[in-house]
């Protein structure tokens, strides 16, 4: 199956929604969806601050514990980048449809208990930050992720920057890293066995591919040059083209 | 969570005033659709169905399980519609509302109960294995007219589905990944679709087909026609409203039975559309471990 390796990106493509995006990169499609700030329910209301309400729908299949912990890990996120005090008492629904997923050609998946890994992340995360930009809801610094894995081959560990289902699999250990657009970590979540010094490693990798447009801000062109091809896509670069597209086809009539 | 704003006294009277001057709010005939469009996804077994601002997305996946005991010859077959906050804030999580509740119904009586799939053919080891194959359907958008949108789009990820291919030797039961062999469709015996009609007037005289969401609102009564293009009819729904006559209702199945017609011919196209992009190379002939019925 032809993989995407340019990441992609369409905003507001449901009608409906305030806000909404839909997200492909590395075989992942998700399509999210942001209504708020609407009212909250009774339960969910807080006194100071908005309700961020995170719900993932896989494909295929029911909804288990391992969408409920995505949703709290994706949850506590972005409460950080959402100015939730400015709207006391309401919610802001933040719904990702996992449209596909890579397949691993190799294996008959389990497909009706639905088990989405944390490999999912970065394209969850990075479809939550479209849509919201989309909604307009006002937030304090935007977010980019990327995943990296730790694949050892003959004794040396190599890093892995968005691993394919197989080579998560065979990999000793998975991270997956957000940032904010002040280069600050945001999310750095961990699977399997590893080193500090590995886990620096992948610090460094996840931080250039996704800060990499604000680090060679100032540095010349050949470092630019120099570093595509082995980093992957710009993240960062990547959502700013997005929203600049869309921005321009908005206000085409002015 | 908010309810769905109602239309209002003056946007009822506008959208009837309309109709009754033969015209509809985005200029459509009383009997024509919103374009219909059909995409697949890269796997098999995904359809993205957009009608108007309306928009549906199936997914069928399929895995080897136990049948149940009153059923051991019977594979297993479910279709799964769950209306999420994407659709509209009104909606909420677990806990269906009677729009969800009709919808999974409509759907389950026009595909399932209508025998559109052999369940007998899903059946590997009677009484032990057999396949249990599921159908998603995502509401992605909603402007109006679920039932038909979502119902094509089930159909079309049902015929577009491969599933994994398997063998019987010796009592030991292998079933092959994608990379081992091709997948192989499901076995599909007729393809029903869902035919909408609203009614508007005092005693439903005026016969709308595909209503938009705004024209949903208003209606005084609506009728579900389920048919393949043979003119089999599956199931006719019209619950509740107001009682419509009984020649304008045959009237309606018979423009009901060009439309599926329609959509038949249009679903093959772009099936076969879709079979010539995989074919890359035209060595899928030769992949295929399927027999001809």
């Amino acid at each position: 199956m032809p993989a995407t390796r340019e990441p992609e990106a369409d905003l507001s493509v449901l009608p409906k929604a305030d806000g909404s995006a839909r997200y492909s990169y590395a075989g992942y499609t998700v399509t999210g969806s942001v209504n708020g700030p609407i009212e909250a329910q009774r339960r969910d209301e807080h006194a100071y601050e908005a309700h961020v309400d995170v719900i993932v729908r896989p494909a295929a299949g029911v909804g288990g514990t391992r969408e409920r912990h995505l949703e709290t890990t994706l949850q506590s996120s972005l409460t950080q980048l959402i100015l939730v005090k400015n709207f006391p008492r309401s919610l802001i629904q933040i719904v990702l449809q996992v449209e596909s997923a890579p397949e691993n050609d190799y294996v008959n998946t389990k497909l009706v208990q639905a088990s989405l890994n944390f490999a999912i992340i970065p394209a969850l995360l990075q479809t939550a930050v479209l849509a919201l930009l989309s909604a307009a809801v006002p937030m304090r610094a935007t977010a980019t992720s990327a995943i990296v894995a730790v694949v050892s081959q003959d004794g040396a560990s190599e890093l892995v920057a968005d691993p394919s289902p197989r080579e998560v699999e065979a990999a000793q250990s998975v991270h997956v890293l957000a940032f904010t657009s002040q280069d600050e970590l945001l999310l750095a979540e961990s699977e399997g066995d590893f080193t500090v010094k590995e886990w620096d490693d992948v610090y460094d990798t996840a931080k250039r591919i996704c800060c990499q447009s604000g680090a060679t801000k100032g540095e010349s062109i050949e470092m630019v040059l120099d570093e595509k091809g082995d980093n992957g896509p710009d993240m960062r670069q990547f959502l700013r083209s997005t929203l600049e597209t869309k921005v321009v086809a908005d206000l085409y009539w002015k | 969570m908010p309810r769905e704003a109602e239309p209002s006294l003056n946007e009822r009277q506008f959208v009837l005033q309309a109709l009754t001057e033969n015209l509809r709010l985005d200029g459509r005939e009383f009997d024509k659709y919103r374009p219909l469009e059909l995409t697949f996804g890269d796997e098999y077994g995904v359809a993205d169905v957009t009608l108007g601002k309306t928009r549906v997305l199936a997914k069928t996946s399929a895995e080897v399980t136990v049948p149940y005991v009153d059923r051991p010859l019977d594979g297993i077959f479910t279709i799964a519609t769950e209306l999420s906050p994407m659709t509209s804030p009104a909606f909420e999580l677990n806990r269906p509302t009677e729009t969800e509740v009709l919808l999974s119904r409509l759907i389950e009586k026009t595909v399932r109960r209508s025998g559109a799939m052999d369940t007998e053919s899903l059946c590997l080891v009677a009484g032990q294995k057999c396949w249990s194959v599921r159908v998603d359907v995502h509401v992605l958008s909603h402007d109006g007219n679920l039932t038909d949108a979502a119902c094509f789009a089930v159909v079309a990820a049902l015929r577009h589905f491969r599933k994994p291919d398997t063998s019987m030797e010796g009592g030991v039961l292998t079933v092959y990944t994608p990379a081992e062999r091709e997948p192989v469709p499901l076995s599909w015996l007729h393809s029903p679709f869902c035919v909408t009609w609203s009614f508007y007037g005092e005693e439903g005289e005026i016969a709308l087909l595909d209503a938009s969401w705004s024209e949903e609102q208003i209606r005084v009564g609506s009728c579900t026609i389920s048919l393949n293009r043979h003119g089999e009819i599956c199931q006719i729904a019209k619950l509740g409203g107001t009682p419509v006559e009984a020649v304008a209702l045959l009237q309606c199945t018979n423009v009901a039975l060009t439309k599926v017609k329609e959509f038949s011919t249009f679903l093959d196209k772009k099936l076969a559309e879709d079979a010539k992009r995989r074919d890359k190379g035209g060595l899928m002939a030769e992949l295929s471990a399927e027999n001809d019925r």
